[in-house]
Formats: C-alpha cells, structure tokens, sequence
C-alpha cells in the first residue's frame, strides 16, 4: 500500500510510461494491419 | 494528506481562501494519510530567544564547519539569512523588539514536507520520504539539475556549485541516523529555550493546538505546516501573522506533487489521440490528392470525348448540309429541265 | 557532385566570418574548460536562490521553442498536404537539428554531472518528474531530427538505397515528430506549476504547458522566416524556386504566424482572465508584462497580418524577429526574470559575461554547422537524382 502520494505517483506513472510506449509501437503494427489490402492494389 | 487529482489543476489561492483536502470532488480521489506515527519537529518562536545554539549543534553533528558568526555576535542579524552548503540551519530574526516587545526569531531548514516537491521534480527519483518522517537524498544518481532546488517552496536547498566532480545538494537531514538510533536531532536537543520540540507529528500537532488553547493571547490560531502545501514535518507557532516570518500563509493544501504532476495524466492522452488522429490528417490529405488526380483524369477524358463528338457532330452536320445542298441543286436542275420541257422543247 | 558552388571562392581559411566566429568558439572552448575543471561557480552567476540562469533559460527553455520549425513545417507539408511548402522543410529540419543538439550541448554545460545524462534512462528513473518527461521526448525527438536530416546526407554522398530506406519512414517520423513536440514543448513549460509561490502570478498559470506550446509554434514559424532571410541570400546561387515562390512560402508562414500569435494571445488573456488578475497589470510587474504581451505578440501579430495583406517582405521579417525575441523574453521571464520575484534584491540573478559568451558560442557554433552543411548537401535545393520525398 502507498502511504504518500509521492510512492503512489511513481508507481503509476512509472508503469503508464510503459504502457503508451507499448501502445505508439502497436499502433504502427495495427495500422499497417489495417491498410495491408489498400497498398496491395 | 494529500489528494491525487486526474487532469484538472488547483489553483493558488492568494489570503484567507484555502482549498479544504475533503470537500470538493467527487470520484477517484486518493487519499494518502502518509506513514503513521512519522517524527516530526515543533517550533515554537515565541519560546526562541535567538541564542543559535541550534546552528552550533547542526554543524557539530554533520561534521561541517562552525558558523562563520560566532554566537552572541548580534551583526548577524542584521541580514536575513538562508541555509547553505555548510549552515544547514540558520536563525534569522523577523522583528527588531526596538518597540519595547521582544525581538521574534525563527530558525529555517528543510521542512521535511509530507509530500516533498523535490521528491516528485527529481528524474532520477534521488530523494525518499522515509517512514520515520525526514526525506533523504541519494547523492548516487543524482545528475545536478537542480530543479529541485527551483522547486522548493521554503528554498531549503543548496548546491556545491564550487565542485566540480561530485557536486551534492545539500540540507537538514533531520539527523535521521540520530533519529534510527533513538536520539532527537542535534537541533532540538541543544535549544535551551524549549523552542524546538521532537516527537511524533500527530503528537506534536496535539501539543501545538493545546498551547493555542491555554495561551490564546500568545499565539495566532494556525499551526503553520499542518495543512500547507500538503502539509510539513516541521510544525510552527508564532506570535506574528507568519506573513511576516517569511512564511507563506494561505497556500493551497494541495500538495505541490498533486499541482506539479496533475499536468503530466495529459501526456498519456496526446500519446494514445494523436496516432489515430495525425493518421486520420495524413489519410485526408491522401485523400484529397487521390481524389483531385482522378477528377483531373475525368475532366481530361471527358473533354477528350466532347472533342471527338464534337468534331463528328460538325462532320456530320457539314455532310447534311452537303447533302441538303445537293439535293437541293439536283432539284433545282430538274425543275429547270421541266420547265424547259414544258414551254417548247425539242419537237 | 554537389550542385552547390566551393565556400565564396577566397583563399585560405582566414575569411573575416571564420575569423570572427573562430575567436567566439575558442573563447567559449576556454570558458568551458575552466567551468569542467573548477565547477560552475568560476563561469556563472548561479546560487542557491537562483539555480537555474541563462544557460537553462536560453539554451533549454528557448532554444526548443525556437527549433519547433522542424515538426510545424514538416507536419504541414506531409500530414496536412501543403506541398508548396517543400522547399523550406529541409532548412527547417536541419535547424531543428542544430537547435535541439545545442539544446542538450548546452545542458551538458549546466548540469552538475554532465556525464550522468543518461541515468533517468539507465539508472534510476523519476517518471512523477516532468524533466523526466522533457528528457525522454527530447532523446527521441533529437533521434527523429537525426535520421530526418539523413536523406540529405545520403543525396550527397550518393547511397540510394539508405536515402530510400529513410524516405519511406517520412510519414511515420513526422506523426512520431508531431507527438513528441506537443508534448515536450508543453511539459517545459508544465515544470514551473509545481512553483506557484516562486514565479509571479501573471506569468503563472495552470495553462502554463498550453500557452508554451502555442508560443513554440509561432516561434518555429518566425525561425524559417528568420532562417530564410539570412540563407537566401547567402545560398542564392543554389536556390532552384523563383524569387515569387520564395515569397508566396513567407506570406505563408507571415499568415501563418498572425494567426498562431492572436491564439496565443487570446490563451494567455484567458489565463487573466481566469485567475482575475487585471489589477496586476497596474503594477511594476503589470508594465513588463505588457511589454512582453503588447510589445512581442500584439504588435508581430498586427505586423504579420499587414505584411501579409500588403505583402512586404520586410515587414513579415521584422515581425518574425520580433516573435523570436518576444519568445526568448517569455523564456528568460519564466525561468529567472519573474521567477524569484519576492527575492529581495541583492539576491536577484543576473547572468555573467561568461554566461552570455557560452550561450553566444553554442548559437555560432549552430550556424558554423548549418553554413557548412548547406554548403555542400541539397538542403536549399533537390538534388537532381532523387525524387522529392513524398
């Protein structure tokens, strides 16, 4: 359990950082994904 | 205690007004109550006499070097000082007793606040709130920006700006090894005057309220540092507005963490819209361009096509025309043919 | 190879520009070896009441502002399609470059241990921190503008297949670019919310990041102008658009900069508004204030907007100097001018001569670089082998 804000903050932040960069390196995935059938004509 | 808010920013509120840490929202608020039965230290100004045996006492404690003004010399006072790389803690007197009441002293140092703003500006995380109260400084990773120096509100901090290979920032450290081996901090052991008082925060906090009570023509009815910025380790009392101990009255509660981070719950917000939403731009403009070339196609095609018809439609009416004219002339030819057959001819 | 002609075709080395900006750089070189050997107080004015100076406020704080060009021009030209601005998106890029490299040049100048930059990312990290934050975004942006600058590169020493391979990344570097900008722009400016009783009120305000990140743009869009004005003449013999393009691209941006500066001012009478700090502008404070507010925005903003009517030249010039000023002026207000308002007086900052000769090195030292590079490369024209990046 997280008695200061401060110990909560790091906590959370920290694993948001993770989570959008996960995010921006899928989204390049995904986008490829959704436009394959476009750049095959 | 302190608060966490998602995206929206407390604003400062300059006097009286000070936000209250339970009434306004609603929702998802944390509330962080911070490590039970933390220490914490309460002074008391109206009890400092102004003698420095505190300053004495810290340098002692911390191996740095005795004031460069000795006690009793009262030029001292003249300037209003501010710790430094060597003085952890200074005293500084707010009010001459020129006027026939005593002179007010307060001592400075670092307030040890519940939710340290150092703490939560520091990249490199090189500062921890312990649980016994006082907040530490890991001189490990530190990279020497500086920023929380820049964001210390009570300008607790200071930095070995004349070094160049391990410069540290240093501060009171609430002799927290003192503090681990069951003594009180070299401070409030020394102060002959009673000023400064050691023990648990909600115990001091108890005491404070209790001499505002039994003295209440001694003190003003606030204990500076229970509430401000999140609240302090270091607990006042004063005679005088703090205003005029160079203490910051009427602050926000809101911690300068909850302030200074709020902002940062956007940032996972532009990395997650702006994918899609600059895809979406990129797409548009594609768009657009795929759309304009086909349309000059057409138009170019088109005007191709009404070419063409047009020059058969010209061919053909000129050939009609022709046509027309000839059988026209044919039958002129004829009507004459008759016409002469008619009148005489050959017999 | 290289379309672009031999350096100005004097002889030897000792030309008046390389002279000048040689005894500026070796000044600089002295100072700062004396700053790495015997620590920063030998060089700076800087103290524990005033940790941050000139170094932080100019080369940190506006210098990104004034690299911004690099995501404002190349977004407009390839997520929003406004190809008539192709021509000035490599020179904007490579001051983007060169801005945000003197950026962390000048931060390894400042920071008490230099060598430990990278700790946040391979030590310890501090993700509550918005320099935390700052520092990510600016690693990765400083690697964008690195492999934006490429292609330019590859054109010149004639390695096609690199050159093709960093062409097609174009579209995804610039959104990454446009992302990484919003928010590092904005957070420079967000870590001055945690100093509500430090920096004076009319400049403090929760919509701090905003109103840095709007100024950022008008700053960028007033750099390529800026830019410009220096490199057409100085490039003049490889510049391959007519003198009347050249022009329509700075009534562009002059348009362009209007409209960013009457946001910008409309976001930061908003944040008066909100706070009610009309009363403040009759103060001392209130008079510099409005000479940063009425003196570097209104009045750019009304000489942008003539300039594009009328369309003069001069004029969109003047006003896109005059931006840059009024930006670095908000820069220096924020980190050391209205930070510490409260401080008494003999404890105020004001930088050292050897300060301003560090911070005057870096921005020669940037030009240096740039002249040289687009002496040699095609960034003020299209090489004729390659096709233009989409």
């Amino acid at each position: 359990m997280y008695y200061t804000l401060f110990d909560f903050l790091t906590h959370t932040e920290g694993a948001t950082y993770v989570l959008i960069g996960v995010f921006l390196i899928g989204f390049i995935g995904f986008w490829k994904f959704l436009t394959e059938r476009e750049r095959e004509e | 205690m302190s608060m966490s808010r998602r995206g929206f920013v407390g604003s400062l509120a300059v006097g009286a007004g000070a936000l209250s840490s339970g009434a306004a929202d609603a929702g998802t608020i944390e509330h962080f109550e911070g490590y039970p039965g933390r220490y914490g230290l309460l002074h008391d100004t109206t009890l400092c006499v102004g003698c420095r045996s505190c300053e004495v006492a810290c340098a002692k404690v911390n191996a740095l070097p005795e004031p460069k003004q000795p006690v009793g010399d009262l030029d001292v006072f003249e300037t209003v000082r501010r710790s430094t790389t060597t003085a952890f803690t200074v005293v500084n007197r707010y009010q001459d007793g020129d006027d026939g009441n005593p002179p007010i002293y307060r001592k400075l140092q670092c307030m040890h606040c519940n939710e340290p703003c150092c703490a939560a500006v520091c990249l490199v995380h090189a500062f921890t709130k312990t649980p016994e109260g006082p907040i530490l400084y890991d001189p490990e990773v530190c990279i020497g920006c500086r920023y929380c120096i820049m964001a210390c509100p009570y300008y607790a901090l200071s930095y070995e700006y004349d070094n160049p290979i391990d410069p540290q920032v240093l501060r009171c450290t609430m002799c927290y090894p003192r503090i681990k081996e069951g003594l009180n901090p070299g401070c409030a052991d020394a102060c002959p005057a009673g000023a400064i008082t050691f023990g648990r925060r909600e115990d001091l906090l108890m005491v404070a309220r209790d001499r505002i009570r039994k003295f209440p023509d001694r003190y003003i009815n606030h204990v500076f540092g229970e509430y401000e910025f999140g609240g302090t380790s270091w607990l006042m009392l004063a005679g005088i507005p703090f205003r005029e101990l160079d203490l910051n009255e009427g602050v926000t509660h809101e911690s300068l963490p909850a302030i200074g981070t709020s902002y940062l719950s956007v940032v996972p917000l532009i990395v997650t819209i702006y994918p899609g939403l600059l895809a979406a731009f990129y797409a548009f403009t594609k768009r657009k361009d795929t759309l304009a070339k086909r349309e000059l196609e057409a138009a170019l095609a088109e005007a191709r096509v009404l070419g063409e018809e047009e020059m058969k439609a010209k061919l053909s009416h000129a050939a009609e025309r022709a046509k027309k004219d000839k059988e026209k002339a044919v039958e002129v030819a004829v009507r004459k043919a008759l016409a002469e057959q008619g009148e005489g001819g050959p017999s | 190879m290289s379309i672009a002609t031999a350096d100005s075709g004097r002889n030897g080395i000792f030309t008046p520009f390389n002279l000048i900006t040689g005894a500026i750089l070796l000044g600089g070189a002295i100072i700062l070896t004396i700053r790495f050997t015997t620590g920063l107080a030998s060089t700076t004015n800087l103290s524990d009441t005033n940790p941050w100076g000139l170094w932080i406020g100019f080369d940190v704080m506006a210098g990104v502002a004034l690299a911004a060009g690099g995501f404002v021009i190349s977004s407009a030209v390839f997520l929003f399609g406004m190809k008539e601005y192709q021509p000035v998106v490599r020179p904007a890029l490579l001051t983007g470059f060169l801005g945000y490299a003197l950026v962390v040049i000048g931060l390894l100048a400042d920071l008490g241990r230099p060598w430990r930059l990278p700790y946040p990312f391979i030590k310890q990290a501090g993700p509550t921190s918005p320099l935390f934050e700052v520092s990510l975004c600016v690693a990765l942006y400083l690697t964008v503008l690195f492999i934006e600058t490429t292609p330019a590169v590859f054109e010149w020493l004639g390695l096609k297949w690199w050159r093709r391979l960093v062409a097609q990344l174009t579209i995804v570097l610039t959104i990454f670019g446009l992302i990484l900008s919003t928010m590092h722009q904005s957070t420079l400016g967000a870590m001055f919310m945690v100093t509500p009783t430090k920096l004076h009120p009319l400049w403090y305000s929760s919509q701090i990041p905003v109103q840095f990140f709007v100024s950022a743009i008008a700053a960028g869009i007033s750099m390529i102008i800026v830019e410009g004005w220096f490199s057409h003449r100085a490039f003049h013999h490889q510049v391959q658009i007519s003198d009347d393009q050249f022009r329509d691209i700075n009534f562009g941006l002059a348009k362009g900069g209007a409209v960013v500066l009457v946001t910008y001012l409309a976001v930061k009478v908003v944040a008066l508004s909100l706070e009610n700090e009309w009363r403040l502008l009759a103060t001392g404070w209130g008079a510099w204030y409005l000479v940063e507010l009425i003196g570097f925005v209104v009045t750019p903003c009304i000489l942008f907007a003539v300039a594009y009517r009328e369309r003069k030249l001069g004029l969109a010039r003047v006003a896109a100097a005059m931006t840059v000023f009024g930006v670095v002026l908000n820069r220096f207000n924020v980190t050391f001018i209205a930070f510490n308002w409260q401080v008494p007086h003999e404890m105020r900052y004001a930088p050292a001569w050897t300060e301003v000769w560090v911070t005057v090195s870096l921005i020669t030292f940037a030009v240096v670089v740039f002249r040289w590079i687009a002496h040699r490369m095609p960034i003020m024209y299209e090489h004729p082998d390659y096709p233009a990046l989409h």
